[in-house]
């Protein structure tokens, strides 16, 4: 473990999350974008758990986490994001098979009832 | 006599006007309308009763002493005590006297001459709240009870004119004589504050802060006054505004005549006998400052003469008979004026006291023959109505002659007291003996046209109703409309009025023939009003050379005039077709147009300003900053509407570049702030 650098870590992070932006952003498909959320959360939590292994904070100047409790914050932060994206992702298809039973399409392009 | 009775004085109209505003209907069933009559007058003439004992115990003194009679305080703030406390006084006691003694036989007349109508206890409770109200006026011993007066015969006499409320014309002329009074009371208020204002920089110590008080007031306000001469004419002028207002002077007078829209007892009781005098009234109270102040009382002559004169001519353009008597009443009130004017404050409340009987005697007269011609008010449907009516026609002759000035009769003394003293005393200047000169030719008017009156009315050759068409007769409706006017048939019997309606009519005649020749023996009526004369002017003068003579020949010509001219009955120039009328006769008829020009200016000149600015302030610029706003908030609205597309993937995206620029912005500052 000690041979991959940080920065490793931090950057196929970024690259996952760039990648879910992106299809976010140009996916009609609710159900990929779905996916592309998934795949933004993940590269959060990557980042935080390499972050945690290296009990590096730039953020915190000078800070006040002592050893080894700064791992177990980034690690709990993990679970968090993991529970929300589960309960979000069970109300997410929830919506969608509600949509589809109402309008037999899911396109995202065809909701736009917040049109002013 | 013990002068607390001045209280019941007070109280017993106060008393009247409860029971019948209070229990007047309910009684009227259990007892009937004569006994609510009786408990009408009964108050008003007990009144009159204990002011003749009140009035003996005065003019019993050497000098009639003023004996006040506090009751307990009313306004005692920042050092200002107002207490109610009456005056006995001369000058408060011989108004008592007219009010309460005039006032009790208008009463008794009422209880005839409304008879018919439904809302019986209704008049008679405004009648004694309003002798009640007058009383106030008169005995009130200082400005702000007088004020409470002022107000409360204003409010009487709105709804008394207005007591036939169900005739618009009825409510117009109540609305008309309200509003022109409150003209006046506006100028009387100015005048009270500039009074509170003088005596409060006068720094005169007054025992119990009584400041208002006149035995206290008077004094302090000579002094301070005296010291400034300007303020004294201000003041003097401001309270003459006021008495112009109630006194009906010009311009202030127009409320009057159409003030004949209420029933003739209150024509009789406050337009001719007391209401209208609480303008000279007020004047005599406060002598001393027109006494300081030339110039107002030159102002106070002149415009006394001039609606003397106006009044006077505008009379000759009337057919309805209350209308001739009530352009007479404001001319006799500017007779008044010319007396106060010139000085002679003592002249003026003879001339009250002398008016007040024979106007009220004229008024009743005119009402006995309204009753009994179906109110008919047109003098050109009369005629030869002595021959039915002897004694209204016997008592409004003499009535006729008091006012004519005819020598003996109680007009004349009192004329003659006026326009001697104002042709003979320089207070006001040269004015002043104008005025009186000016009054001569008045008084020969005034002769002229009451003989056209009396010839129209009572005389000539012809009963002139016998040319309206014979209607089958219609069952009198309840209430007064104007159905009335053409209740008149041509095979009407006009008959003699009931005794209570005459037996006043009899009373007042006795006192208009005699009551100016006994208060005239040696100067009787001044020296019991000004005892020591004036304080300022000293004793006056009103010896003219030959002025009885004078007053002689303007009696006798009038008289003599008007008997000639209507002897043949209704001149053909007069007659229903006003059209014929010669052409000044038709613009008297309409006030020159004066009445017309006020309505111009101030009430439909009024509402143009008000439409004007509706149109303007409303329109423009309250609506259009509110619609400005509601327009402005929907413009930007609708602008901003444009980005809510609803496009998801586009609102993802912006949501991306937020929080982009959100933490880029954060690290921009953490770095700035690590440097």
């Amino acid at each position: 473990m000690s041979g991959v650098p940080l920065a490793a870590y931090l950057a196929l992070g970024l690259f996952m999350f760039m990648t879910g932006v992106v299809g976010v952003v140009i996916r009609r498909s609710p159900i990929v974008i779905f996916m592309c959320i998934e795949l933004m959360l993940n590269a959060v939590n990557l980042t935080f758990l390499a972050f945690a292994r290296y009990q590096f904070s730039p953020m915190v100047a000078g800070n006040s986490f002592k050893e080894g409790q700064s791992a177990m914050a980034g690690q709990m932060m993990v679970i968090f994001v993991m529970a929300v994206a589960a309960a979000e992702v069970a109300v997410g298809l929830g919506i969608i098979m509600a949509i589809f039973r109402l309008r037999d399409n899911i396109d995202i392009d065809e909701m736009n009832l917040l049109k002013g | 006599m013990d002068n607390n009775a001045v209280w019941l004085i007070i109280l017993l109209p106060v008393l009247g006007f409860l029971i019948q505003g209070l229990a007047g209907p309910s009684l009227q069933k259990r007892i009937g309308k004569k006994a609510l009559g009786v408990l009408a007058v009964l108050p008003i003439a007990i009144s009159f009763v204990l002011g003749l004992m009140l009035t003996q115990g005065l003019a019993s003194q050497e000098h009639a002493e003023a004996v006040i009679v506090t009751g307990g305080s009313w306004i005692n703030i920042m050092g200002l005590n107002i207490p109610f406390e009456w005056v006995v006084d001369p000058l408060s006691m011989t108004m008592v006297l007219i009010i309460t003694g005039v006032g009790a036989l208008i009463h008794l007349y009422s209880t005839a001459y409304m008879a018919e109508d439904k809302d019986f206890s209704r008049f008679f409770a405004y009648l004694n709240l309003f002798v009640a109200a007058m009383l106030v006026l008169v005995l009130g011993n200082n400005l702000p009870l007088l004020f409470i007066g002022w107000e409360g015969v204003g409010l009487c006499s709105y709804l008394l004119i207005g007591f036939w409320y169900t005739d618009t014309t009825n409510t117009k002329a109540a609305n008309k004589a309200f509003i022109v009074n409150r003209v006046g009371d506006w100028s009387l208020m100015l005048g009270l504050f500039l009074i509170v204002v003088v005596i409060s920089g006068a720094n005169v110590p007054v025992e119990d802060n009584r400041y208002l008080s006149y035995d206290a007031m008077l004094p302090a306000l000579t002094t301070a006054l005296k010291a400034n001469p300007a303020m004294a004419t201000a003041i003097a002028l401001l309270l003459f505004g006021g008495a112009a207002g109630k006194s009906a002077q010009f311009p202030l007078y127009v409320w009057l005549p159409d003030a004949m829209a209420g029933p003739t007892p209150v024509s009789a009781l406050i337009h001719a006998a007391t209401m209208v005098t609480s303008g000279v009234v007020l004047l005599n109270r406060m002598n001393i400052v027109f006494q300081l102040s030339p110039t107002a009382s030159a102002v106070v002559c002149a415009v006394g003469a001039f609606t003397a004169l106006f009044a006077a001519i505008i009379a000759f353009g009337q057919t309805d008979i209350k209308k001739v008597l009530a352009y007479s009443t404001v001319s006799q009130l500017g007779f008044m004026f010319i007396a106060c004017g010139a000085g002679a404050y003592w002249a003026g409340m003879f001339h009250v006291t002398t008016h007040a009987f024979f106007k009220a005697l004229l008024f009743l007269g005119a009402g006995a023959v309204i009753h009994a011609m179906s109110h008919e008010q047109d003098m050109r449907y009369y005629g030869k109505l002595g021959k039915y009516l002897p004694i209204t026609f016997v008592t409004m002759m003499i009535g006729t002659l008091a006012i004519a000035g005819v020598p003996g009769l109680s007009g004349f003394y009192s004329k003659e007291a006026i326009l001697g003293s104002a042709i003979a005393n320089s207070h006001a200047g040269q004015l002043s003996a104008i005025s009186g000169w000016v009054g001569l030719g008045v008084a020969a008017l005034t002769a002229m046209y009451m003989g056209r009156l009396a010839m129209l009315t009572f005389l000539g050759k012809e009963e002139r109703w016998r040319k309206l068409p014979v209607a089958e007769h219609h069952d009198h409706e309840d209430g007064h409309d104007d159905d009335h006017s053409h209740a008149l048939t041509g095979d009407h019997k006009p008959k003699e009025v009931p005794v209570a309606m005459w037996l006043p009519l009899v009373v007042l005649a006795l006192l208009s023939a005699g009551a100016g020749y006994i208060l005239n023996q040696g100067k009787r009526f001044e020296h019991w009003l000004y005892p020591s004369g004036l304080s300022q002017l000293g004793e006056l003068k009103h010896e003219v050379p030959n002025l009885e003579i004078y007053s002689y020949i303007a009696a006798g010509l009038g008289l003599v005039a008007g008997v000639l001219v209507y002897i043949g009955g209704l001149p053909a120039k007069e007659g229903l077709d006003e059209t014929k009328w010669a052409r000044w006769r038709r613009s008297a008829a309409n006030q020159f147009g004066f009445d017309a020009l006020l309505t111009n200016l101030f009430a439909e000149g009024g509402r143009d300003v008000a439409i004007g600015t509706s149109a303007f302030l409303e329109d423009q610029v309250i609506d259009g900053a509110v619609e400005g706003s509601a327009s402005g908030t929907r413009n930007f609205g609708g602008w901003l509407q444009q980005i809510q597309t609803g496009a998801v993937r586009l609102y993802a995206m912006l949501m991306l570049l937020g929080g982009v620029g959100f933490v880029g912005y954060f690290l921009f500052v953490v770095n700035r702030g690590g440097k």
